[in-house]
């Protein structure tokens, strides 16, 4: 089980927050640009040669003799691609980075299904889903999450090759810490796919505030390089100084793509990850 | 270049030791992190702890080697040799004659003796000993043997020019003294030639290294200033150097400009001038030549031209005309003759008794001259033939200026000098002339001076004069004394202290003893200049002044004299041990700064980029 009841009990009064419709292939519960037949009144227009005669309002024509269509809001599914970073790094901290990104992972599949939003997740390491949708994918879902490990090594290359089915929303929760190579192509990608980039970076608390210092030698658990390093109060000050140059360069990228950036740590609970989420405006209350 | 410790060059082995260190590895603790991107590459120098990584370029391995080679080539001891060296026992004589102030040589020739002094204390070996004497007035042992280079340096810090020539013959005695004795002594001289040679050649135990100090006999001097009776004054200028000088003479009057008088001194020549221009109610005039030479202390002069002190002096004769004159000659001084039949006492500075003496008690001061067997202060005895007259010491202020190589005289009478007086002539015979040196002050004379031809003689006025500059109250009053000179203040009746303030503002107090009534001597008169003195009386205080400046020819020839003249020695002195000029105190200090330049880089933060890359390694 990745989420307890009381959590899902939380996730339950909670929505995606889609930055604007997208057009499903199937009726769903998602409010669609394009106009159809459902219960709920849209608007009166005009009525132009070639429009279907059932759509005319006669009572309107009674009172205004005057042809006018009546125009239903459309209701289709929404689609959310959850892409996972399964990299080696995933798995450092304390608590690892790993549990938490899962479980925010689990959380939004929870969330969209629910809506019944059709939901897709993948692993930028590789592997997907296929798309579902409904409560009944969530235990679907979570059996595939579980089956998960983090390791080996991913990078923003990565990215370009996941299978985008429909646009749709797209979060990627990843550390995003890789040396070589730059995210802000691939989420570029990401828009030129009709995809609504979010970026989300989950880190331990130890690589929030590095309480290391002295003569270490440092070990990159992807690429197995090593530095020898004297770690001294100054250095730590230029470590949080790269940190925050990242994240600057990450929400760049993000928002260029007309997408979101943000971040949580692994040790917050799911309540605090989720509150993340509301302040970005990538979830809200239903 | 020699090596005195060659076996300390052991040390030496750090080097390859730091070298080896630093081929050694840090075994650092290692940690899996999830990037790397984020730490910049910076890596102390530590200490090792792991075998064998790549040599990188440090500029800390640098300084380090270089600290070591320093610090290892300075262990060794390593010695210039040297003209001069250290004995078993050597004794540094230094020469403190006042031309020794010359400043030919930096930062004057007794400065640079003392500092060649403290560098052969700096040579001496374990087992080794050395003594300085400085020859002054009398010759000063500032060191005994000692093998403590701390002692003999802080006994050199002692050390001070003297105002009159070092007594060489005193040293060399002093010397002798110290290296009987003791095999392998030496003496090592550091002297310009002007100390005061003895009469005969000075025998000595131990070979003795002459070491001339100075470069330059050059120098001018004003030799005399004086004020003549009708106001103007007068001026002797003397240029002692082989060359021709264009000079001007500042004459400044209570410390301003008056005039400047220029001229042209030949080599070896004096000149004479008169000088009238002198500004009505002048207190001091000051003359001084410029440009400056290599000798200051003569190059200035002072005349103190305030009125000095009234004078009443008694003088009871039945005819001296000599005596008469010879009084008057002093400024200042009313001078009242009586016949020994009308003197009466009376209130007088002082009183002459010619041929004379009063029944009861002596007025005070008073000068007796011939007086009649069996009376006065001094038991007189029968007239003798003194015999020839012995030459008087010429530091004694009584018999400055005064020869007596030509004086005769027929009879005297026999004294024998009772306790408080002192001889001042002296014939072979017996005393020609007695001070009592405490108050109240008297002098004797014991002969007749018509049965002397002391008084056709220049140097009879001179001696009344300095007889009146002894026994007058104030008679140092305007008057000139030599540097470093003793001067007797004569006190003003009922002085209770008196301040001296020399040139340099410094004032001393003196005052007289329990039970006397006459000062100390003053003893601080170092400084050519004006003397202010402060006589603090019942009746309010009475100001005065004297001078101290250099008068003296033989001091102001400041060429560097010859060598000492000596007996040969009884043994042959054989070769003299070369000595080394030890540089490790050099190595040493430049090993330590150094050390310190490695500790702060180490210490600094590596912001500039010369240092970064001297002491950050290459990263993995």
């Amino acid at each position: 089980m990745v989420l307890s009841a009381a959590e899902l009990a939380l996730l339950g009064r909670l929505d995606l927050a889609y930055r604007r419709p997208r057009s499903g292939l199937y009726a769903g519960e998602r409010r669609s640009p394009r106009s159809a037949r459902s219960p709920e009144f849209a608007d009166f227009r005009p009525y132009v040669a070639g429009d279907d005669f059932r759509q005319i309002d006669w009572p309107a024509y009674a009172r205004l003799e005057k042809l006018m269509l009546r125009l239903y809001v459309a209701e289709e599914e929404a689609c959310l691609n959850v892409v996972l970073d399964t990299s080696g790094s995933m798995a450092m901290g304390q608590p690892p980075k790993w549990q938490a990104a899962r479980r925010l992972a689990a959380a939004l599949s929870f969330v969209g299904l629910a809506a019944m939003d059709r939901v897709q997740v993948g692993c930028l390491g590789g592997g997907r889903l296929p798309p579902m949708r409904g409560r009944d994918g969530v235990s679907r879902v979570w059996t595939f999450l579980e089956s998960l490990e983090p390791a080996g090594e991913t990078g923003p290359a990565e990215l370009r090759r996941v299978q985008w089915a429909r646009p749709g929303l797209t979060v990627v929760i990843s550390d995003f810490l890789v040396e070589d190579g730059s995210w802000s192509p691939p989420v570029a990608g990401l828009a030129s796919r009709r995809q609504e980039p979010v970026l989300w970076q989950v880190l331990a608390p130890e690589e929030e505030h590095p309480s290391i210092t002295g003569d270490l030698k440092l070990i990159d658990v992807e690429t197995e390089r090593t530095r020898e390093l004297t770690i001294t109060p100054g250095l730590v000050a230029d470590y949080h100084r790269a940190l925050a140059a990242h994240r600057s360069e990450l929400a760049r990228a993000a928002q260029s793509a007309g997408g979101r950036f943000l971040h949580s740590g692994s040790a917050d609970d799911l309540e605090a990850t989720i509150l993340a989420g509301l302040r970005a405006g990538v979830v809200r209350r239903s | 270049m020699q090596f005195l410790l060659p076996a300390a060059g052991l040390a030496l082995l750090t080097v390859p030791a730091i070298v080896l260190l630093y081929f050694l590895k840090v075994r650092r603790p290692e940690v899996r992190v999830s990037t790397l991107m984020f730490w910049r590459r910076f890596v102390a120098d530590r200490q090792a702890n792991a075998p064998w990584q790549r040599l990188r370029p440090s500029l800390l391995l640098l300084l380090q080697l270089l600290g070591a080679i320093v610090l290892g080539i300075g262990l060794m001891r390593p010695g210039l040799v040297g003209a001069a060296g250290i004995n078993a026992t050597t004794v540094v004589m230094i020469d403190a004659s006042p031309s020794m102030a010359a400043t030919d040589v930096s930062p004057s020739r007794f400065g640079a003796a003392v500092d060649r002094a403290r560098s052969l204390a700096g040579q001496m070996q374990p087992g080794q000993q050395m003594a300085v004497i400085l020859l002054s007035d009398h010759a000063q042992l500032l060191a005994a043997p000692t093998g403590d280079a701390s002692l003999i340096r802080s006994a050199l810090d002692r050390a001070r020019l003297s105002g009159t020539p070092g007594d060489f013959a005193e040293g060399i005695s002093l010397a002798n003294s110290i290296l009987t004795g003791r095999p392998g002594g030496s003496i090592i001289l550091f002297s310009d030639g002007h100390s005061r040679a003895p009469s005969s050649p000075a025998r000595v135990v131990a070979p003795l290294t002459y070491q001339s100090i100075g470069t330059t006999g050059e120098n001018a001097a004003i030799e005399t200033m004086a004020r003549s009776a009708s106001g103007s004054v007068f001026l002797r200028v003397a240029n002692y150097g082989r060359n021709t000088r264009d000079i001007k003479i500042e004459m400044r009057a209570d410390g301003r400009l008056t005039d400047v008088l220029p001229m042209k001194l030949e080599g070896n020549t004096t000149t004479d001038l008169t000088w009238s221009r002198l500004p009505a109610s002048t207190q001091v005039l000051e003359a001084k030549l410029t440009p400056g030479d290599a000798f200051a202390l003569d190059d200035r002069a002072w005349l103190v031209i305030a009125e000095p002190p009234r004078h009443n002096i008694l003088l009871v004769t039945a005819e001296n005309g000599f005596l008469e004159k010879a009084l008057k000659l002093r400024p200042g001084v009313e001078v009242t003759t009586v016949k020994p039949a009308d003197y009466k006492p009376g209130r007088y500075d002082l009183v002459v008794f010619d041929g004379f003496v009063p029944t009861g008690k002596l007025p005070e001061p008073a000068l007796l001259v011939n007086p009649p067997a069996g009376q006065g202060p001094v038991p007189l005895g029968a007239a003798i033939d003194p015999g020839s007259v012995l030459p008087g010491d010429v530091r004694d202020p009584l018999l400055s200026h005064v020869s007596l190589r030509e004086l005769h005289v027929q009879s005297a009478a026999a004294v024998k000098p009772p306790a408080g007086w002192r001889t001042v002539i002296s014939a072979a015979a017996g005393p020609l002339m007695l001070i009592k040196e405490d108050e109240p002050r008297d002098a004797l004379l014991t002969f007749d001076l018509h049965h002397s031809d002391l008084p056709l003689q220049a140097a009879f006025p001179i001696l009344v004069q300095n007889l009146l500059d002894y026994l007058l109250p104030g008679g140092f009053e305007n008057q000139v004394f030599a540097p470093s000179q003793a001067v007797t203040l004569i006190p003003e009746p009922g002085a209770k202290w008196a301040d001296v303030t020399g040139p340099d503002g410094h004032t001393t107090r003196l005052t007289p003893p329990a039970g006397s009534q006459a000062f100390p001597p003053f003893t601080a008169s170092d400084q050519p200049g004006v003397y202010s003195v402060r006589q603090q009386l019942s009746s309010g205080q009475r100001q005065s002044r004297f001078v101290v400046q250099l008068q003296d020819p033989s001091i102001s020839r400041i060429a560097p004299g010859a060598e000492p003249f000596l007996q040969p020695l009884d043994k042959p002195p054989g070769t003299l041990p070369r000595g080394t000029l030890e540089i490790w105190p050099f190595l040493v200090a430049a090993g330590v700064v150094l050390l310190v330049i490695e500790w702060l880089v180490y210490l600094i933060n590596p912001t500039r980029s010369w240092i970064r890359r001297g002491i950050r390694g290459t990263g993995a």
